[in-house]
């Protein structure tokens, strides 16, 4: 290949007991968007990682513009003109835009630093670059997250020496009409001959934006697909999870029953005259944009903020919600939208985190029970499958799918009546995906309401009976999903389309 | 292909070291103090070693139990001073028995950890904070008591209260048999009961804990009125072996409890505080303080050295936690 940038070349890399990376390889072509994408475990972050000078491959070879790169170190690439735009933003809230774009690569003026001109050209890339115009002076903190994503582009490549810019998983925190910012941007950085990689868990952004795709599969690059115009989401799906993935959706045929949880006029701080009926074996969606209130109704409705008025009833009790517990104890449970800091303890163990919320039932005068928690454990990771099936590895180790599984696991040690799940597949691969529908499903014919409040339209479709729509805070619509379109709810959802009087 | 078997053997020592290191440096130590001195070995010495540890060991109880929930208590030495004064003035000023004294030195530690707990948990203010301020508050209490800081000295008092640190059982002096119960009673509740797991919980990661169910504020609460308790039953030995309550001599223990905590976390597999490492770190610095007197260096050259040991272990147990 003549414009072939930049290549890896038969990478491997082991850790103790597992093959990360088994003679991988990932070419990039001057000027290409290139998109990968794997289940959780494929070897993803490993490969980036290594290109980074983050792990020290065992085998393999890194060229680079024809010259090869040896010891791969962050020096190293960084001189070659790879650059990271990091899942995590790594900025400053009190900085501001101008100097987290200089952060570390300040510019010496004649007084000190040279705020003025570093205010301009931070202001110019943003403008002329990414096509944006955030001023120099505000604070990170008041940035949306989509913004604060194109600072920290702009600060990764404000020296203008980049030749590669990997993105990883930069959409996962945004919402979907934000994204379509960042790939405005993306695109314009491809006008510029910069080649790209693009790695993302959402294939319609992979099949969008890219022009070849590598899929990888238990550490090997198990295909390429040169021609991603030809290819769909399907084709992806097939190559990654090495099977056709007949559906992602369980058959939706469940009879809802009584009615479980009423809310009635129920107000908090970000949404207002909230009403609906939840009822046993039903799967109510919510739908909305960041902002739209979605978040803050299920934190309060599980305690984890204050209503403000309203009432919440279950099964025709009121009541009132101080904090979690109480919300626990009358039977509701939430599997929170960020499960790394709020659904975790990240360096407990897998048995710690699952018997967490009912430590009661392995006591013995108040001491563990240890030989019950193991078991309890075993029996939840062999009901979900989880991976690797050690009771005492940290959970901080697992992958995003498996670690969803923890927090289900110890929900379903407590046998609730309502579950709240609060983006339940975000950084979920595809397989433990269907998986966690198949059991979400599994959950509502066994006679409990849950809501899955999502981004993610065809999730909500796929898996739910009805779908409530939310913006700026109140409900503005309440869809039958059974033949809802995807079009029609991402309309309803943007306010593309105006909508009849809520009803619940 | 050097580079790589070089970065490989040294990511080995680094584990090697992150996992071993202070017990390299305890037996290290170990066989030095022994190889200069070899009264250091004998059997006496080494009680004399645990014997002196006891209160340290105490105040260190509690602050493990403080740091396990995510925290740091700077007052644990006014919690020992409390505890002392309310015994010694209890039983001098009004002609108190022993148990009652003892009961009463530990209700007036508690009010430390009340306080501490209002702060902490009521005004939200970060725990290294809101003890720092009840040490000052605490410090300038003392010495409003005693006229400018003049100690209380109590000679005649019941010989039951002086045996907390001068008698033994069965050749055990009291005050190792009191820490004994309490290292037992802590390990059991911090490392064996759900009680332990909900504090570790909520000392790793808060909001994970308050979503599972944990009410995090009812924890916070009791342990720093436990800690505290604890370290009043330190100052109640204290009190006894010197029959007087001297104010603020509770502090000298604060760096040597925080190091001790340290190292303990630095020795467990998952870099967790723990009662067993507690007991290994008060241990640590014990023998490096006996191991100095027994060279017969100058009291000033062993202090300086001791205090730069014990800054290198703090410095070491900090290392070993971002290797991690």
């Amino acid at each position: 290949m003549s414009n072939r940038l930049l290549h890896l070349d038969q990478v491997t890399k082991s850790f103790p007991g597992v093959l990360a990376l088994d003679k991988a390889s990932l070419d990039i072509r001057s000027g290409e968007v290139h998109g990968l994408v794997g289940e959780n475990g494929a070897g993803k972050s490993t490969i980036i990682k290594v290109l980074a000078g983050v792990y020290v491959p065992d085998g393999g070879r890194l060229t680079i513009g024809g010259r090869v790169i040896d010891p791969i170190t962050p020096e190293s690439v960084h001189a070659a003109g790879v650059r990271f735009i990091h899942q995590e933003l790594h900025l400053v809230p009190h900085f501001t835009v101008t100097e987290s774009v200089f952060m570390g690569q300040e510019v010496r003026g004649r007084f000190g630093l040279d705020t003025g001109g570093m205010r301009r050209r931070a202001e110019a890339f943003l403008r002329d670059v990414l096509a944006v115009s955030i001023p120099g002076n505000r604070l990170i903190r008041d940035l949306g997250t989509a913004e604060r994503k194109l600072v920290q582009i702009a600060r990764a490549l404000i020296d203008e020496a980049a030749k590669v810019v990997v993105f990883d998983e930069p959409t996962a925190p945004l919402a979907s009409e934000e994204c379509a910012t960042l790939m405005h941007a993306i695109a314009r950085l491809k006008d510029r001959g910069i080649s790209i990689l693009y790695v993302s868990h959402y294939l319609n952004e992979i099949t969008d934006i890219c022009d070849r795709v590598t899929v990888f599969r238990n550490g090997r690059s198990v295909s390429v697909f040169d021609d991603i115009e030809d290819s769909t989401g399907q084709d992806l799906i097939a190559a990654m999870v090495g099977r056709e993935l007949e559906d992602l959706y369980p058959e939706n045929r469940r009879t809802p029953q009584a009615s479980l949880l009423e809310l009635e006029n129920y107000s908090g701080t970000g949404f207002r005259n909230v009403s609906f009926r939840l009822r046993a074996g039903e799967i109510l969606g919510i739908a909305g944009l960041i902002g739209s209130g979605r978040e803050e109704l299920i934190d309060t409705i599980y305690g984890l903020r204050r209503s403000t008025s309203g009432t919440l009833r279950l099964r025709s009790r009121q009541l009132r919600m101080r904090a979690p517990k109480d919300a626990i104890d009358a039977g509701i449970v939430l599997v929170p939208r960020d499960r790394r800091h709020d659904g975790l303890v990240l360096p407990m163990t897998v048995s710690e985190n699952v018997t967490l919320a009912t430590l009661d039932a392995i006591s013995r005068f108040g001491l563990e029970n240890r030989r019950r928690a193991r078991q309890q454990t075993e029996e939840q990771i062999s009901a979900l499958d989880i991976r690797p099936s050690d009771p005492e590895k940290v959970v901080r180790l697992l992958s995003g799918g498996n670690q969803q599984k923890v927090v289900l696991g110890r929900w379903l040690l407590k046998n609730a009546d309502v579950y709240l799940l609060d983006e339940p597949t975000v950084g979920v691969d595809v397989g433990a995906r269907s998986e966690i529908y198949a059991l979400v499903d599994r959950l509502a014919k066994d006679g409990s309401g849950v809501i899955v409040s999502s981004s993610d339209p065809g999730e909500l479709i796929g898996i739910c009976d009805r779908i409530a729509v939310m913006m700026r805070g109140e409900i503005v619509s309440v869809l039958d999903a059974s033949d809802l379109s995807l079009d029609h709810l991402i309309s309803v959802t943007t306010g593309a389309e105006p909508t009849e009087a809520a009803h619940g | 292909m050097t580079e790589l078997t070089s970065n490989r053997s040294s990511s080995l020592l680094r584990h090697l070291f992150v996992r071993f290191g202070f017990l390299l440096a305890f037996f290290a130590f170990f066989v030095f103090f022994a190889a200069w001195n070899p009264v250091f070995l004998q059997g006496g010495n080494l009680l004399n070693i645990v014997e002196g540890s006891a209160i340290l060991l105490i105040v260190a109880l509690g602050m493990t139990l403080i740091v396990a929930t995510g925290g740091i208590d700077l007052s644990v030495g006014i919690a020992l001073d409390f505890g002392a004064a309310f015994a010694i003035v209890a039983m001098k000023s009004y002609g108190a028995d022993w148990i009652t004294a003892a009961a009463l030195g530990v209700s007036g530690g508690s009010i430390v950890g009340i306080v501490n707990a209002i702060l902490v948990v009521g005004l939200r203010i970060s725990p290294f904070m809101a003890t720092l301020g009840t040490f000052f508050i605490g410090s300038s209490v003392q010495r409003i008591f005693t006229n400018g800081g003049g100690p209380i000295s109590h000679r005649r008092m019941p010989d039951e209260f002086r045996n907390l640190a001068m008698g033994d059982i069965g050749g055990v002096p009291v005050e190792v048999i009191v820490a004994a119960v309490l290292c037992v009673i802590y390990f059991l509740v911090l490392e064996r009961s759900i009680h332990g797991r909900r504090i570790h919980a909520m000392g790793m990661q808060r909001l994970a804990s308050i979503v599972a169910g944990i009410r995090v504020n009812r924890v916070l609460i009791a342990s720093y009125i436990v800690a505290a308790m604890t370290c009043a039953i330190g100052g109640l030995i204290a009190a006894a072996s010197i029959r007087m309550f001297t104010p603020l001599s509770g502090f000298s223990y604060l760096l040597d409890a925080i190091a001790a905590v340290f190292i303990g976390a630095a020795l467990h597999p998952r870099g967790r505080p723990n009662v067993l490492g507690t007991i290994a770190g008060v241990l640590f610095l014990g023998m490096v303080v006996n191991g100095l007197n027994l060279m017969g260096l100058n009291f000033n050259v062993k202090d300086a050295l001791s205090g730069i040991i014990l800054v290198s272990a703090l410095a070491l147990a900090v290392a070993q936690r971002k290797m991690r």
